[in-house]
């Protein structure tokens, strides 16, 4: 991955920390299906891919994840410069950098208790 | 390592862990507190226990409840009405205070017939309220009292009753925060599922986690009423004891306050399929996105962006007079639990204030994992601080202004350093668009007071200029204020009135607007989202 791409996905990561709540819940496997969810689903929404929206739970996913790509869209003028085939390494690059910052590297020690 | 050591506290080495400060490049896997942990034996704590966080702080907002403590009066003394969570139904749960009254003689030969006997009194004594919570407290648990065993009987013998026992005694948990976790979950067993409310809208949420301080609740649940939704709970400000019964039915639940209340949201979740979205209501950009995702999830963009248009529109110029005089002044954000997040970086986006330090006496790391991404890059986090700490860190850091509780705040004043509580609120609500305007005319009324020119003269010894008067606020605030030809002529200090809750109440709302959006329609919305068009 080239300096420019880290230096994006970091951005992204900033846009993400200081405005949306949904990377925070307080559990591993809770946080590891939120970030799933709903970054999957805004770079689906950014490369204009359908989105499922079958469940209760996808929809929820769903409003973050408009918010998100509108986010960025309106705070990066760069991500107009990217093809979808950039954007999906870009959204995989970030989701990475997101699961390390709030599950693999996270130095929260509730994470892993079994119970809410 | 960016962890803080307070020079008060280095012979506590429990303490190294538990404060940092926000380094260059730093991010939450170098740079986190400790929280949620035994306090140390030896600093002198200001956390709540688990029964306070279970009633004085989740419980007792349910405003048409007998709230009956099960143990000594002090416990309940210390849990009535300091907190200013109002209610529609005149304040009934916040006038009146229950408890066994228990003594020595019970610890020694039991207490179940004199909480029996209590029981039935207050029914008796209130005869139109038939909603019940009892609240276990450290005294009724040690002897080992089956609360339970007797609300169940009490219920059998007038069924017309229903009964809620909350099992969170003080030593149940590190801080009050044990017991916000006892009573969702009590209450999501015991309660959730055994009452049918009606549903009459399509678009059904809860909204959680908001305790209605000084009519917070109260906004929020006008804003979506507004939108056409049908708020069938809130927990637990305002709420009704039945219509918490029926959390069960909602569609969407919204969540405001994680820390105290996720549990329920997530059990709702495990248990019926019901999501959990959460949002931000203070602040207006993050509160006109949260309406937006709560509308998007139901095909309501039109009616919330109304009402984005016609709030944002009416308040927008008052916030913008206060946030040129607030600019670049230093706040210590001192609250209990989720402001520490919901301001952390609104208020530096909106107000223009600086703020150098987050604290939380009872959060947890998830708490301040949000709390330390979102402010910026100096500001100081503590976990658990005792008083010396604070005072060292308001020494350290000379803010203009604390935002906590009356506790805290009492010692900033001596420190001669203005605050405003956020627990009760000086001057609330502060949520929603109105809100957060009076939030920054209380910070700035605070901060500007003249009474900072007059408290630090000693007149014992410092002459009193008799020839001229003091400054007022104005005189103070604008002096590098420039007014000219750019400056938007709507641009004022806050006119809204006094009281702004009580209108709503009686308020009618037009039923649900529009249908439900088909899976092609909400696909839709999300692009023209995206596009800017809606």
């Amino acid at each position: 991955m080239d300096d420019i791409m880290k230096d994006r996905i970091e951005q992204l990561v900033d846009y993400i920390m200081k405005w949306c709540l949904w990377q925070f819940h307080s559990r591993a496997w809770d946080r590891e299906k939120q970030n799933e969810g709903i970054l999957t689903k805004t770079m689906q929404l950014l490369c204009e891919e359908p989105v499922d929206l079958e469940t209760p739970a996808d929809r929820c996913y769903w409003v973050d994840a408009v918010f998100l790509a509108k986010g960025f869209k309106n705070t990066y003028p760069w991500l107009a410069t990217m093809d979808k085939k950039e954007i999906k390494l870009l959204m995989q690059g970030l989701k990475d950098r997101i699961d390390y910052l709030t599950i693999k590297g996270s130095l929260n020690k509730e994470l892993t208790n079994p119970l809410y | 390592m960016p962890y803080h050591t307070f020079k008060c506290s280095e012979c506590i080495p429990e303490r190294a862990m538990h404060a940092v400060i926000k380094g260059p490049g730093e991010d939450l896997t170098s740079c986190l507190p400790l929280g949620y942990l035994n306090t140390i034996p030896g600093t002198i704590s200001e956390r709540g226990c688990a029964f306070c966080g279970a009633k004085h702080v989740i419980g007792a907002p349910m405003k048409d409840v007998i709230h009956l403590c099960h143990g000594p009066v002090g416990c309940t003394y210390d849990t009535w009405h300091t907190k200013r969570y109002i209610s529609d139904n005149d304040n009934f749960q916040l006038k009146y205070a229950w408890a066994t009254d228990m003594k020595e003689k019970h610890v020694v030969f039991g207490a179940e017939k004199l909480l029996k006997q209590n029981i039935i009194d207050c029914f008796k004594a209130f005869p139109n309220i038939k909603r019940m919570s009892i609240y276990q407290t450290c005294a009724s648990a040690l002897i080992g009292d089956d609360i339970n065993a007797i609300a169940k009987k009490v219920m059998d013998e007038m069924p017309d009753v229903d009964i809620f026992v909350c099992n969170a005694p003080g030593f149940g948990g590190p801080s009050q925060s044990g017991g916000h976790h006892k009573i969702n979950i009590a209450w999501v067993d015991q309660k959730v599922g055994t009452f049918e409310p009606e549903i009459t809208s399509k678009y059904v949420i809860n909204y959680v986690g908001d305790y209605n301080i000084q009519g917070d609740v109260e906004i929020m649940v006008d804003y979506f009423r507004r939108m056409g939704i049908q708020v069938l709970s809130t927990f637990t400000g305002n709420g009704s004891y039945d219509d918490l019964r029926g959390m069960h039915l909602a569609h969407l639940n919204v969540l405001e306050c994680a820390r105290s209340s996720e549990y329920i949201c997530n059990e709702l979740r495990k248990r019926y399929g019901i999501p959990r979205l959460d949002i931000d209501g203070f602040g207006f950009e993050p509160l006109s996105a949260s309406l937006m995702k709560v509308a998007m999830f139901f095909g309501l963009e039109k009616e919330a962006q109304s009402i984005i248009n016609e709030e944002t529109a009416r308040w927008k110029p008052e916030l913008d007079w206060y946030a040129k005089r607030l600019k670049g002044k230093r706040i210590c954000l001192w609250p209990g639990g989720s402001k520490l997040w919901h301001w952390a970086h609104v208020i530096e986006e909106e107000m223009g204030v600086k703020v150098v330090s987050v604290y939380s006496k009872f959060g947890h790391q998830g708490d301040f994992e949000k709390g330390v991404a979102r402010c910026s890059e100096g500001a100081l986090a503590i976990d658990d601080p005792n008083e010396l700490e604070g005072l060292e860190a308001m020494e350290m850091l000379k803010p203009d202004i604390i935002l906590t509780g009356v506790r805290p705040g009492e010692v900033s004043k001596k420190m001669r350093i203005p605050y405003l509580n956020i627990h009760a609120y000086h001057n609330g609500p502060y949520k929603g668009f109105e809100g957060w305007v009076r939030l920054a005319r209380d910070l700035y009324n605070a901060i500007y007071s003249p009474i900072h020119q007059l408290s630090g003269v000693d007149i014992s010894k410092d002459e009193m200029p008799t020839d001229k008067g003091f400054l007022t606020r104005r005189m103070i605030s604008d002096v590098n204020i420039i007014e000219d030809e750019t400056t938007p002529s709507s641009e004022r200090p806050y006119t809204g009135e006094c009281d702004i809750v009580s209108k709503l109440r009686g308020k009618t709302y037009p039923g649900s607007p529009i249908q439900l959006g088909s899976q092609q329609q909400l696909q839709l919305d999300s692009q023209q989202q995206l596009d800017g068009t809606v």
